[in-house]
């Protein structure tokens, strides 16, 4: 038995509360303590390496193009995250030059933006990612994780 | 920490030539690579003393040479697959 159990129960039997008020704060007690006691997401029963083998490994380009040219690539996740987590100690001068040649070519993307919050949360993504581009001209363009 | 690349197992092919499949020593390198690292290292320390000394707010060379080669060491598990009629060359880092 708890100590605060006890506690309440001692004063019901020295009359300094009612049954009901007993009630009530045991009530409110073992509230508080499922409520302490509740994870934060489903528990995981058993061998957690089936849960961990479905995260993606690799991210996978695949490039058919209509000349008969054919590019595929596979990147481990994990070379993607280390490769994200350099971009945020490249010089600001560097960074600065990068960001300008991207956005010359369409990608206006600020890598000096990137916090490792948000590289876990992009890696994290990629599982349900897939993009999947046909040009006109018979190009198809496929990137996902798996 | 995962080990560094090892191998890198290429391969050529091409209908009019005999297949190429060469399997090159990356560890080779390895030990080069480690004493150039030391001494870029070396160099990016004074340099991020000098700057840190200056007060500048970027000063992490050091930390962005170490993290270049842990990014390299990652490079395990690549594959490059490029073909088209006249050619396919395979590519994997082992």
């Amino acid at each position: 038995m708890s100590e605060e159990r006890s506690r309440i129960l001692s004063l019901l039997a020295g009359g300094k509360i009612t049954a009901a008020e007993a009630e009530r704060l045991l009530d409110a007690l073992e509230a508080s303590k499922g409520a302490a006691a509740e994870p934060a997401g489903p528990p995981i029963h058993g061998d957690p390496g089936p849960l961990i083998a479905a995260l993606p490994r690799y991210l996978y380009v695949k490039v058919l193009a209509a000349n008969g040219d054919n590019v595929d690539v596979k990147i481990p996740i994990v070379l993607v995250r280390s490769g994200l987590k350099l971009t945020s100690l490249i010089p600001p001068l560097a960074m600065d030059k990068i960001n300008d040649t991207m956005s010359e070519h369409g990608m206006s993307v600020d890598f000096s933006n990137f916090k490792p919050e948000d590289i876990d949360e992009l890696i994290g993504g990629l599982r349900d990612m897939e993009v999947n581009v046909d040009a006109k001209n018979g190009d198809t363009v496929r990137v996902y994780c798996a | 920490m995962s080990l560094p690349p090892m191998i890198l197992d290429l391969r050529v092919a091409s209908p009019d030539r005999r297949p190429v499949h060469l399997w090159l020593p990356l560890f080779l390198l390895w030990p080069f690579a480690l004493a150039l690292g030391v001494l870029a290292l070396g160099v990016a320390l004074v340099a991020d003393g000098v700057l840190l000394l200056r007060g500048r707010r970027y000063h992490h060379y050091t930390v962005l040479l170490a993290r270049s080669f842990a990014v390299l060491g990652e490079t395990r598990g690549t594959v490059i697959r490029f073909s088209n009629e006249k050619t396919a060359i395979d590519m994997t880092v082992h």
